[in-house]
């Protein structure tokens, strides 16, 4: 047990990638080939890495919550370490990660060379985001958490601005200062929290300082701007449709994949366990929030005539799922909510990567500009409807498991609720099953037929980037119980142990005794 | 409460006042008036006032930087002499700092003279 | 006559100011003396070597904590630490100073009173060779800004405030191009400056009155105790802060700090930004901190606006500007809000949290206001914005290390900004100031726009046809600049050492 729980996993990667971002960032420009190669190859090294924790990682009764906890002084002036530790919601985030860049990575094989611009860069900019995700999800050191929640900003911005499409600049200025300014409140709150944690930043020392309602409320609401903004839910949501329309399809897979899960994971890790009662206070005006965002964006999704954008309104009608199975506070939800985050990565980065597949062979993301395109590329329309499937939560996909643990959860709490976001499923299917009808269904576009790379169907080199996404979404639809195992008792401490709630009487997923 | 210790200040300054008024005004009366040319001019240090170009004309600078120069040394006099009064009280002290006070006044001095400050063309 | 009771004087505890002041002196003479083509490598040698000199012995000196030379010299842990801050950073300066390999004859002109536009002035202005006396001038100024922030009585203050002050009046004029811009600045400044000093020494003359002294201890003392009318010593603090509140240009008093900034040459506005900042905010600490201490709660308010109205301001307006030194400048005005939060908090971690503020500014900005020196056309540097678009495509390493700053200064973190800022907050956090964390927060948000215009700029902007060419740098802009930055990386990645030194350091002696 010792030998491999003790092995720094966590440390490891987040070095790894900045450390092959630096290698790759010195390749010459004329070498793009070797710096693919080499990106790609740190990403797999990392990917197997993840898999060994994975399976290092201890589910069971006597497991403890946090594990491959390491401790390094940093500024011990203020009372900052380089803590990493990772319990199960950090661990399947961390999964998802390692799983999602490879494949980002040789999706985005010839992105860069379009753009006139360094190709050894691009990569290790996408190389360095993983290393800052990692970081942000295993980070258990307030200080450490919020300095990579700033960074990640960096290699994203340039991501988005030099490697876009035609509105990149005004995209990734509005990202950057969108989340910047979240960033900011977090800052004030953060500070604050320290003063009044006593000048520490050890997330579990701060999970048991006793705060004062008021400046909890204020505290509560810095960090929760900044998640808000960060996941997005409605009203903060403007910037994600701009970035996730302009960035780079592997980018944008990321950027709604992975990157905004930092909002809702943010939530989860720090909001609810730091400030319990707060989080209580504002759960009605979250849910309110999370509820517009379903309804509100699912609707403006159904309108898009882009295809990104339209991926990108998905995404925030989802994460107002996650939204109200994080705040309807029962271990289901919760559960539901965390499983929905890895799910949603799952689809929605597949759902990206085709559509960008599409883009790439089109030249253009206007829904408007295809129509007609299974005839062209039965396979990859396929590919198109798997996830646009997957994506609307049918049975048998893997988002359907969890969009049904989030909707009995809060049901058994709030019937309202459940009974509003249920209508965002009716919507779901709308804009999903429209978007894949106009695109490549019916009468062939004439002027599709054309273009010249519109008769090609899918690569082998796209067809590895979509089978294991395809693969995992359609085993987890299945078989969710390795992933539901690791999340829910990181889940259930988070509701009982931190928040002090106690879960209604009659539930399915795995409750025990509350263990205060 | 009595103001009695200012009375000798406003005394004082009344009798400068009138003093002054006193001598103004008796010397038009009672003094010899021989006028002549330089006399009737604006007293402007030595320069011609007149004639005088349109807009005023331009004062040369030199005589700003000798004025300059005179309030150093000026300056250095107003310090030297409650110095020389308390010389003994000062002692050895005193003297070496009036001496480096007096090295940096000079180490300005050199620079003015070695760069043409002094020559007045 | 019985003899004087001489005070004691520790002289090693005054030495750095003597060297450099002696230094000075001795470049006079150079000045006078040495043929004209020896000047510049000799007043170069004499100026980094005297500085160099002066850090050793505030190093050597570091464990002093003494008042001395009758209580108008205080040396002690805030004193050291800024006159440690303000060597280094001199000592960076003076490097961007002394690059003569940029232009022909160096940035500065030989004659600054010269009408623009005459003959004389242009061939001056094509190259003649640079007056040379601008290390004695900026040594002056060093050793006058040790001795601000060592003062230990207003008057002994004042005489350094001016020691400082008027040779950063002559460095103001003499940038070789846009020499109109140049001699505005430098009016601009002398007049508002000279005005900032009457209102010093006037407040100076009222605290006398009220505390029948003008050493800080004294004030302190006739704070808890005086009878005298409190009118006189409100309006003496008003006036004294305004005096000082000029030099680290806080609103409503930074008027001046756009247009000198751009009109002084390159090399002299990064001296002001580094090391006049660094100087003025240590003389403040120093005033509030040991003088005003007892009537603290009287004007933590009052300064709290202040540091608020110059966030806002340098925010805000910094928005708009369309010239990247202008654009600094609002930045730097900014800046002294921020650090006018860490001053209010009235705690030791304010003053601690000030310094580290200080020292990681001051190399962040030299560093900026190095690469501004390097980005050049025919006409001199090409400050508008306009012209930097698309320069990282020209020259991408630059590009790089000008996007690290704007990063810095917009508190990302791993940059020494994020970490000032942060400490900083902290400590008004702690002294119950939390409003003025908000406002910071809130004007931190606008400030990064115009941080981030630049970088769009550099990296996302096409480059234009007349994209100016950046010059290849001398070694000694390449070693500021590289100075600059690595300091503000390792602040940010490792700032323990600094925080350290800056919490041992924050004990003012009374």
């Amino acid at each position: 047990m010792a030998g491999v729980n003790n092995f720094p996993f966590l440390s490891i990667l987040t070095l790894g990638p900045l450390v092959g971002a630096a290698v790759v960032a010195c390749i010459p420009k004329a070498k793009g080939n070797l710096a693919k190669i080499v990106a790609l190859a740190v990403s797999l090294v990392m990917l197997v890495l993840s898999v060994f924790m994975w399976v290092a990682f201890q589910v069971g009764g006597d497991a403890q919550r946090f594990q491959f906890r390491e401790s390094y002084p940093w500024i011990p002036g203020l009372g900052v370490n380089f803590t990493f530790a990772a319990d199960g919601i950090a661990l399947v985030m961390l999964m998802l990660i390692a799983v999602l860049v490879p494949l980002v990575i040789l999706a985005s094989w010839h992105d860069a060379e379009q753009s006139r611009r360094s190709v050894p860069v691009y990569f290790a900019l996408l190389l360095s985001l993983e290393a800052c995700m990692f970081g942000v999800f295993a980070a258990a050191d307030v200080f450490l958490f919020y300095v990579f929640f700033e960074v990640m900003l960096v290699p994203m911005y340039f991501i988005i601005g030099s490697y876009g499409t035609a509105k990149r600049q005004y995209a990734a200025v509005k990202f950057f200062l969108y989340s910047l300014v979240g960033g900011l409140f977090m800052l004030a709150a953060v500070i604050g929290l320290w003063v009044v944690g006593g000048k520490t930043f050890d997330w579990v020392a701060l999970t048991q300082i006793d705060i004062q309602t008021g400046t909890e409320r204020w505290l509560f609401l810095g960090f929760f701007i900044a998640f808000a903004i960060k996941a997005p839910f409605f009203p903060f949501h403007t910037w994600l449709p701009d970035a996730g329309g302009a960035a780079p399809a592997g980018a944008a897979a990321l950027l709604v994949g992975v990157l905004d899960k930092v909002g809702t994971f943010g939530i989860l890790r720090y909001c609810l366990p730091l400030f319990p009662e707060a989080s209580q206070w504002f759960a009605p005006w979250a849910i309110a929030l999370a509820l517009i965002g379903i309804i509100y964006a699912a609707l403006l999704a159904v309108g898009q005539n882009d295809l990104k954008r339209l991926v990108s309104y998905t995404s925030i009608a989802h994460f107002g799922f996650i939204g109200i199975g994080i705040f309807a506070f029962t271990t289901q939800a919760g559960t539901g909510a965390v499983l929905y985050m890895l799910n949603h990565g799952l689809a929605t980065g597949l759902l990206f990567l085709v559509v960008g597949m599409f883009v790439a062979r089109r030249g253009s993301a206007l829904v408007s500009d295809f129509g007609g395109a299974g005839k062209l590329v039965p396979v990859l329309a396929g590919v198109l409807f798997f996830a646009g499937l997957a994506s609307l939560a049918l049975p048998g996909t893997a988002p359907f498991v969890s969009e049904f643990l989030v909707l009995i959860g809060v049901f058994t709490v709030n019937k309202t609720v459940a009974v509003i976001a249920t209508l965002g499923i009716i919507l779901a299917a709308a804009y999903v099953l429209w978007m894949v009808q106009r695109t490549t269904q019916g009468t062939l576009n004439p002027a599709l037929a054309d273009i010249e790379p519109m008769r090609k169907d899918i690569t082998l080199r796209e067809k590895v980037v979509v089978a294991p996404l395809i693969a995992l979404l359609i085993v987890l639809g299945f078989y969710p119980k390795p992933v539901t195992d690791v999340i829910n008792p990181a889940v259930e401490a988070t509701m009982q142990q931190d928040m002090g709630k106690q879960d209604p009487a009659p539930t399915g997923g795995g409750v025990t005794e509350a263990s205060r | 409460m009595t103001l009695s210790p200012y009375v000798p200040i406003v005394g004082l300054l009344i009798l400068g006042a009138l003093f002054a008024l006193f001598s103004v005004s008796i010397a038009p009366i009672v003094g010899p008036k021989r006028y002549n040319r330089a006399k009737l001019e604006a007293y402007e240090c030595g320069i011609e006032p007149a004639p005088q170009p349109v807009g005023g004309g331009r004062f040369p600078v030199k005589f700003y930087l000798t004025a300059m120069l005179f309030i150093i040394f000026d300056i250095e006099i107003i310090f030297l002499y409650p110095w020389a009064v308390s010389f003994d009280a000062l002692g050895l002290f005193g003297f070496v700092e009036m001496v480096l006070f007096i090295v940096t006044v000079f180490i300005a001095y050199t620079y003015v003279w070695r760069r043409g400050g002094l020559n007045w063309d | 006559m019985e003899d004087l009771n001489l005070p004691p004087i520790d002289y090693a505890a005054l030495s750095p100011i003597l060297i450099l002041f002696g230094v000075a002196c001795l470049g006079v003479l150079v000045e006078a003396f040495a043929p004209r083509r020896a000047r510049h490598p000799v007043q170069l040698v004499l100026a980094i070597g005297g500085s160099v000199a002066a850090l050793v012995m505030v190093v050597l000196e570091r464990n002093t904590r003494v008042v001395t030379i009758g209580d108008a010299v205080a040396i002690d842990g805030p004193s050291l630490f800024l006159q440690g801050a303000i060597l280094l950073l001199g000592i960076v300066s003076l490097l961007l100073i002394g690059e003569r390999s940029l232009e022909a004859g160096g940035p500065f002109v030989a004659q600054a009173a010269l009408t623009v536009g005459s003959e004389k002035d242009n061939r001056q202005a094509q190259g003649a060779p640079g007056n040379t006396e601008i290390y004695p001038l900026a040594v002056f100024a060093l050793s006058g800004m040790l001795l601000f922030v060592a003062a230990n009585d207003l008057l002994t203050m004042f005489i350094a405030l001016e020691v400082l002050s008027l040779p950063l009046y002559l460095l103001c004029a003499l940038a070789r191009r846009k020499r109109l811009l140049s001699q505005e600045a430098a009016l601009k400044y002398f007049l508002l400056g000279s005005y900032a000093s009457a209102f010093f020494l006037f407040g100076v003359a009222l605290l006398y009155g009220y505390a029948g002294g003008v050493n800080l201890q004294q004030i302190n003392e006739a704070v808890a105790a005086s009878q005298n009318s409190d009118i006189l010593l409100y309006a003496g603090l008003a006036l004294l802060a305004i005096g000082l509140l000029f030099k680290v240009a806080a609103a409503p008093f930074h008027v001046w700090t756009p247009d000198v900034y751009q009109g002084a040459p390159t090399p002299v506005t990064a001296f002001m930004a580094a090391c006049t900042k660094v100087a003025g905010f240590g003389a403040l600490l120093r005033v509030l901190y040991v003088a005003f201490e007892g009537v603290q709660w009287d004007y933590q308010p009052v300064i709290g606006t202040i540091a608020v109205l110059t966030m806002i301001v340098g925010s805000v307006l910094a928005v708009t500007q369309q010239d990247i030194k202008r654009l600094l400048a609002y930045s730097s005005i900014a800046n002294a809000g921020y650090l006018l939060v860490g001053v209010v908090a009235q705690n030791r971690e304010g003053v601690s949290s000030t310094l580290f503020y200080l020292v990681a500014y001051g190399f962040t900005v030299l560093a900026a206001f190095g690469v501004v020196s390097l980005v050049r056309d025919a006409d001199g540097e090409a400050t508008h914005l306009s012209r930097w678009a698309g320069l990282g495509r020209r020259s991408p390493l630059l590009a790089a290390i000008f996007t690290f700053l704007m990063l810095a200064f917009a508190g990302i973190p791993l940059t020494s900004g994020f970490i000032s800022k942060f400490v900083v907050f902290g400590a008004a956090i702690d002294g119950g100031q939390s409003w003025l964390v908000v406002a910071g927060v809130v004007t931190s948000m606008i400030i990064a726009f115009p941080y981030l215009r630049v970088i769009v700029m550099m990296w996302l902007s096409e480059p234009a046809e007349t994209t100016p060419t950046v010059s290849v740098p001398g070694w000694m802009t390449s070693a500021a600049v590289f100075i600059g930055v690595l300091a503000t990386l390792a602040l940010g990645v490792v700032p323990s050492p600094l925080l350290d030194l800056t919490n041992d350091a924050s004990l003012f002696v009374r």
